[in-house]
């Protein structure tokens, strides 16, 4: 048995250890806002944060986070309002919106690290997260819009 | 991809989606406005209880004054269904807040259902208008009652009917009116829509209704499709796309696996999925391992043993022997032309394999309830899918329905529904609903790929270095003949030729005497399924004629900006003509100039730097889209790397319904261009393909995108398409100014830094 | 003549057989009712606690998944793989009928309470060095544990490795007895830190290199050596890392499991962090700084730190924007967006791969088994894992990252043949005890 937080709540998975993160919480905890794309840790669609830092749950097998703190998009703010998401929405970022869970979620993670990330900053950091639409000019400023409300300042 | 309507009414499909015949053919021969759907009477619904006004089929109006659209077309990310809506809307004089989307599932009603070509906007254009148009006018009368006011002094705005300081809003009106009205065919026809000026939401800035739910979680795919009681399912694919059987298949390993089930082989009737091995379990963790754990044994075919260089060795020879081929374009005097040359130019160009690599694997959901089958998968040519499902299964195509979902990336790969066709059999087979989830390797040796092609390119110039000849030709794999034969118009020489293929060859520059011949790579299409990606032929075809144009400015010792604007002087065929292409050619001019002047052509650059140029008019001589870029490019000579520096594109597309939505569109198909001219490509190697994940197939990334500079010439036209034509000018455009750069000159697409040192050299 | 001198031979081979027999020979220690539980002071048994931490016991003495101290944890060695013996105060199975003397034999002598030699993947030649009153405490912490039922499982060694007794020739050869000498001249933190390391700590077990007999090689203490598939890096002078493990880097490390300039414990230094030193006090982990700090001579160093942190940074970047190289591709889009820095400093969890010795040491074993494996929520630094790639990854792929990165962050000799390095640790992973 495997227990964890998700998004705030605790759950427990009677499943095989080796089972990865990302099929745990699509097909059996329902969570389907984490996407499957290339299953070899190179796309990012399916970042979650694990103990508040970006981890490809494609990668992730359930007893690597028994005990840990997972949380999703469906989690990263209760009412979709993240600074981020709201971003994404103002810069009509995500196309087809495959990619943009694990984007904004990575997002998440680079804001930490990098409150004021540069354009390189942004380039290494979401370097693996590969968006097939090339939605890439909205999500840089995206990013560059919550990056500065998180702050309280305006963008430059 | 171009000329559906044109085929298809050639082919006589009673359903044609012509501009014109979008509703009629929908609904019969009238189209009811009233508390009716297609197929009841008026009568049978006067006294039904659902206050819902659905003056036709592409949208209902309730009693709160909701709004749903019926959208048809698939959503992958081109916000299609905001588009749409906004179309009707405008026309309606509906509340914008009141607007919702309903993406339906496939249904005879709906007519020939398919979403590519960047056809939506301009196909759904004038019939959505003037529904939209027909709902406003019934309301008005209806309202006019209800106000107790004559009709003439009411107008609709913003989901109200108002007379002076009377109003009443959409909704009551429903909810109290007795509407019921019929509109003929005819008067539907010649219902007239609103003056460009008068309009208020097209062309108005707005946030795509979508979006949101792509931002939370909530978006639904059709990975994300789920029933009661489904098992999953995943393919073992076979070496070779058409030539494979299964031999034998040993499950001994994976009978280990927790929660694996068992392993069949299909039996196709519909030969879509030949060779294939269905591994379920009750997970798709378990049929996943387990997959990997079953051995099956197959019989290839010769095709098992051909490579990319087979290909393209193939298509050569095509292409040298005249007499095969199919010519689109055959002017007389093409031969005198080039006898009579003062100077001629002839060079070949040629482009890989690339992969869709839409970023959600295929995937279907299958289910058999009371003798339908239901597939809930994304896809954007249900019509084209649904009698191969219904030949695989065995059933009227009746018995088949596609449940539609949000697409994770389509770039045509979902246009070609053949991933349906295993979920369906499978469910068949195990008599219970089946996932099907393809790893993305497994999506891969799956993918209709963009077939590699060889182009020859032949220039004849006369006195004073005028252009007298232009010959084309083209050989690759072609989609439609291998996906939809009937879909294949003739040549000239009474040969079928695949549309989507050579469409771009036959261009909008004054050359003379012009042949344009298309070539089918028989090869290519036995080894592989070719596929319809991004702008299709053009893919390649532009490349060519881009690159080829400024191959001949060169030999003309003319400026490759000023050498386009000459030949593109709207004279003759190239005058252009209504509705969509009214102004031709020196629409495409005015692009081409205004592009070059954005990006200061001309002016001094720092060493190894160059500026060049490409211009298109998207796929469809009958819905242009005219887009110029300019691409700035850097060229270490040391290792032949190119750093794109910027793109400047300007785009005439007419009317833009949706402008952030279409500036969208143009950033993600012109970074697709930069992406395949620099770093994707494959190769197929002995019956699949190389590059099967991204640890060797590496499309462009964040890191990757150049400064872009995008501008929209204002246009009250008929809008066209934006998906796809700003893909095709990026790759020419950077060849264009690696020349310009160092004066090394490539020919092959991708663009390796290999090539450029081996260009350097030359 | 002949028969006559053979004869003598043979004789002499037995004269000397029986020689060394006696001298092998090991009386067994009468064996004890298990002591209470109770009957041992708690302050004691805290003591020893810290100790064992220190000593990393648990680490050896459980298996994956088993009883805490129940043994049956295996050490693959070059010459067969070697069980560890169950230590909980099981009677039957454990050391519950061991008295303290028995005990304090095993760990000075490396020999059984029945006179067994115990093999040297025991630290014994470490554990010598015990004072007697941590050996006490020891004895108190393990005797109060919870006992288990645990069969030792048999050891894979070939004859005539298998016969213990030969182990007493080792002895002869190789293992000095004694307890720990204070050095003259050195402060107690000093004395103090060199106690823990070649005492309990047993850091030379795995970084010191041994010879063919399997012993640590004299003149080569901390040289850095190859272990159970990784590379316990140099803890002299020899160390490859770009910046200097000064006290204060040490002091990070040994305490949270890694550290900004150094990057994470990983493998079974994790265990060693985590299981063992996290039991010691902060003075206890000083102590092993200033120790270790003085033997690497990182003073001599110190003074390079900020330049080779900068230059480090710097190619931090590199792979990301327009780059052609599908190698740095890979990179980029598979590890760079945990991986990536910018100035001034790195930050402790995003590993700074230029700093990191899985890059600059001889060969990738340790970016290999990193890569494939992974770091775990509990490993290295606290909180933040790696997945492993092992199931993501091709041998290629592997290589490939590691030439590349190898190539671009830093100035050392290509490693070679790599792939079928990757092939070889994918392949001892998987057939793992
Ligand atoms: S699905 Fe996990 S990184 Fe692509
Ligand atoms: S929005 Fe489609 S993949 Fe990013």
């Amino acid at each position: 048995m495997i227990t964890f937080q998700l998004n705030g709540k605790k759950v427990s998975l009677d499943l095989d250890g080796d089972t990865l993160l990302l099929w745990a919480l699509r097909d059996e905890l329902g969570l389907k806002g984490t996407k499957f794309g290339c299953g070899i840790g190179m796309c990012g669609a399916c970042t979650v944060h694990v103990e508040g830092r970006a981890t490809r749950s494609c990668l992730t097998p359930i007893s690597a986070i028994d005990g840990a703190e997972i949380t999703t998009i469906e989690g990263l703010d209760p009412a979709g309002q993240h600074p981020l998401q709201r971003a994404w929405i103002e810069t009509q970022a995500p196309q087809c919106g495959y990619c943009q869970s694990g984007q904004i979620m990575q997002a998440a993670s680079l804001l930490k690290d990098f409150p004021e990330p540069t354009d390189r900053d942004i380039d290494a950091v979401m370097g693996g997260n590969l968006c097939r639409c090339m939605a890439y000019v909205r999500i840089r400023k995206a990013i560059k819009l919550a990056a500065a409300e998180l702050r309280g300042t305006d963008v430059k | 991809m171009n000329e559906i309507p044109k085929s298809l009414s050639r082919s006589g499909a009673a359903l044609a989606t012509s501009r014109r015949g979008f509703l009629i053919g929908a609904a019969g021969a009238a189209v009811y406005l009233g508390f009716v759907r297609p197929g009841f009477a008026a009568t049978d619904l006067a006294v039904s209880p659902a206050k819902i006004f659905e003056p036709t089929i592409w949208y209902s109006i309730d009693r709160d004054g909701i709004v749903n659209v019926s959208i048809t077309k698939a959503e992958m990310g081109q916000h299609i269904g905001t588009a749409l809506a906004r179309i009707v809307a405008d026309e309606l004089e509906a509340d914008w807040e009141k607007v919702r989307l309903d993406y339906v599932d496939s249904d005879p009603k709906w007519g020939l259902m398919v979403t590519g070509g960047s056809w939506s906007v301009w196909q759904s254009f004038m019939p959505l208008s003037q529904a939209g148009a027909a709902g406003r006018i019934a309301l008005i009368e209806e309202g006019a009652k209800l106000l107790h006011v004559d009709k003439a002094t009411c107008s609709a705005k913003g989901g109200f009917v108002i007379s002076g300081a009377k109003s009443i809003s959409f909704g009551d009106i429903v909810a109290r009116g007795e509407l019921a009205r019929t509109y003929t065919a005819d008067e539907l026809k010649a219902m007239p829509v609103k003056q460009a000026s008068d309009r208020r939401l097209i062309g108005q800035d707005t946030r795509a209704i979508d979006i949101p739910s792509k931002t939370n979680g909530t978006a639904r795919y059709g990975i994300d499709a789920e029933v009661p009681g489904m098992v999953y399912a995943r393919p073992k694919i076979p070496p070779t796309r058409n030539g494979s059987k299964v031999a034998s298949i040993d499950d001994t390993a994976a009978k280990s696996v927790k929660g694996y089930i068992k392993s069949i082989a299909l039996d196709d009737p519909s030969a879509t999925v030949p060779g294939w091995v269905m591994v379920f379990g009750e997970s798709f963790t378990a049929a996943k391992a387990a997959a990997d754990l079953v051995k099956v044994t197959w019989t290839s075919d010769d095709t098992a043993g051909v490579s990319e260089q087979d290909v393209q060795d193939h298509a050569a020879k095509l292409i040298a022997d005249p007499k095969v081929g199919s010519l689109v374009v055959a002017d007389d005097g093409v031969e005198a032309a080039f006898a009579a040359a003062k100077s001629k130019l002839e060079q070949t160009y040629t482009t890989s394999s690339v992969l869709h690599f839409q970023l959600e694997p295929i995937n279907a959901l299958a289910l058999e309830k009371d003798g339908v089958f239901e597939i809930h998968t994304g896809n954007q040519w249900q019509s084209l899918i649904l009698p191969v499902l219904a030949k695989a299964l065995g059933v009227g195509e009746d018995k088949v329905i596609l449940r539609t979902y949000l697409i994770g990336g389509g770039f045509g790969r979902r246009l070609n529904g053949d991933y349906a066709v295993p979920a369906a059999l499978a469910a068949k087979a195990m008599g219970k609903p089946v996932k099907m989830v393809c790893t993305r390797a497994d999506d891969v040796r799956f993918d209709s790929f963009r077939s590699p092609s060889v182009q020859l390119l032949r220039m004849a110039f006369g006195e004073d270095g005028k252009v007298t000849a232009m010959e084309h030709h083209a050989a690759a794999g072609w989609p439609t003949e291998v996906m939809i034969p009937s879909f294949m118009p003739k040549g000239v020489n009474d040969v079928p030729y695949d549309p989507f293929a050579i469409s771009g060859a036959n261009h909008w520059y004054t050359v003379g005497a012009q042949r344009v011949r298309a070539v089918s790579n028989d090869l290519a299409n036995r080894a592989f399924r070719p596929g319809w990606l991004r702008s299709v032929g053009p893919g390649w075809t532009n490349w060519a004629v881009e690159s080829f144009m400024d191959e001949a400015a060169h030999a003309a010792g003319v400026d490759p900006v000023a050498f386009r604007l000459r030949l593109l002087d709207g004279a003759g065929r190239n005058a252009g003509s209504a509705p969509s292409a009214v102004g031709g050619a020196l629409r495409q001019a005015k692009v081409v100039a205004r592009a070059a002047e954005k990006a200061g052509w001309g002016q001094a650059l720092p060493k190894d730097t160059g500026l060049g140029i490409a211009t298109t008019f998207g796929q469809e001589r009958d819905m242009p889209t005219w887009v110029a870029c300019v691409a700035r490019v850097r060229v270490d000579r040391a290792s032949g790397v190119v750093t794109l520096e910027k793109l400047t594109l300007a785009v005439d597309a007419g009317t833009i319904v949706d402008p952030d939505g279409a500036l969208a569109q143009i950033e993600g198909g012109s970074l697709w261009g930069a992406s395949m001219a620099l770093h994707e490509g494959s190769e197929f190697a002995m019956g699949q393909l190389k590059d099967t994940n991204l640890d060797t197939y590496t499309p462009l990334r964040m890191g990757d995108v150049p400064e872009l500079d995008i501008e929209f010439i204002p246009s009250a036209e008929m809008p066209t398409g934006l998906g796809e034509p700003a893909t095709t000018v990026v790759g020419p455009a950077i060849g264009n100014a690696i020349f310009a750069a160092v004066g090394a000159r490539v020919r092959h697409l991708p663009i390796r830094p290999d090539a450029v040192l081996q260009a350097l050299k030359a | 003549m002949l028969k006559q001198s053979l004869i003598g031979l043979a004789g002499a081979f037995v004269l000397g057989l029986l020689i060394f027999v006696a001298l092998a020979w090991r009386s067994s220690i009468a064996p004890i009712e298990p002591p209470a539980a109770a009957s041992f002071p708690p302050d004691l048994v805290a003591k020893g606690e810290a100790l064992a931490g220190a000593g990393n016991c648990a680490s050896c003495h459980t298996a994956k998944d088993g009883q805490p101290f129940a043994g049956g944890y295996g050490l693959v060695t070059s010459f067969g793989t070697v069980y560890s013996s169950n230590i909980t105060p099981d009677p039957e199975t454990g050391i519950g009928r061991w008295s303290e003397a028995a005990f304090a034999r095993a760990l000075h002598d490396g020999v059984a309470r029945s006179g067994k030699h115990l093999f040297p993947t025991f630290p014994y030649d470490h554990f010598t060095k015990i004072d007697s009153d941590d050996m006490k405490a020891l004895y108190a912490f393990l005797m109060t544990r919870t006992p288990v039922r645990s069969e030792a499982k048999p050891n894979t060694l070939p004859f005539p490795l298998n016969i213990r007794m030969l182990q007493e020739g080792w002895k002869i050869l190789f293992f000095r007895k004694g307890v720990f000498e204070p050095v003259a001249g050195k402060s107690d933190e000093w004395n103090r830190g060199a106690y823990l390391a070649e005492g309990l700590g047993h850091c030379g077990a795995c970084h010191t290199p041994r010879n063919g007999l399997g012993a640590e090689k004299k003149g080569k203490t901390y040289a850095g050596a190859t272990i159970d598939g990784w590379i316990a890096p140099a803890l002299t002078d020899a160390s490859t890392s770009p910046v200097a493990w000064s006290e204060a880097e040490l002091f990070a490390y040994l305490r949270s499991g890694a550290s900004a300039l150094h990057g994470t414990a990983a493998g079974s230094m994790s265990d060693v962090v985590h299981d063992g030193l996290s039991k010691l006090p902060d003075a206890d982990i000083k102590a092993l700084a200033v120790y270790l700090a003085d033997i690497n001579g990182s003073s001599a160093k110190l003074a390079g730190t900020d330049a080779a942190v900068q230059k480090a940074v710097a190619t931090s970047g590199l792979g990301f924007t327009n780059e052609p190289d599908p190698d740095a591709r890979l990179y980029a889009s598979a590890c760079g967006s945990c991986h990536y820095n910018s100035g001034p400093q790195p930050l402790a969890a995003r590993p700074e791969l230029a700093l990191n010795s899985a890059l600059t040491l001889p060969e990738p074993t340790n970016f290999i088994q990193v890569v494939l494996k992974g770091v775990g929520l509990g490993e290295g630094m606290p909180n933040v894992m790696m997945p492993g790639f092992a199931q993501a990854l091709s041998d290629d792929d592997v290589a490939r990252l590691a030439v590349y990165l190898r190539r671009t962050r830093t100035d050392l000799p290509p490693w070679t043949d790599v792939e079928s390095k990757v092939a070889a640790i994918r392949a001892q992973a998987s057939a793992a005890p």
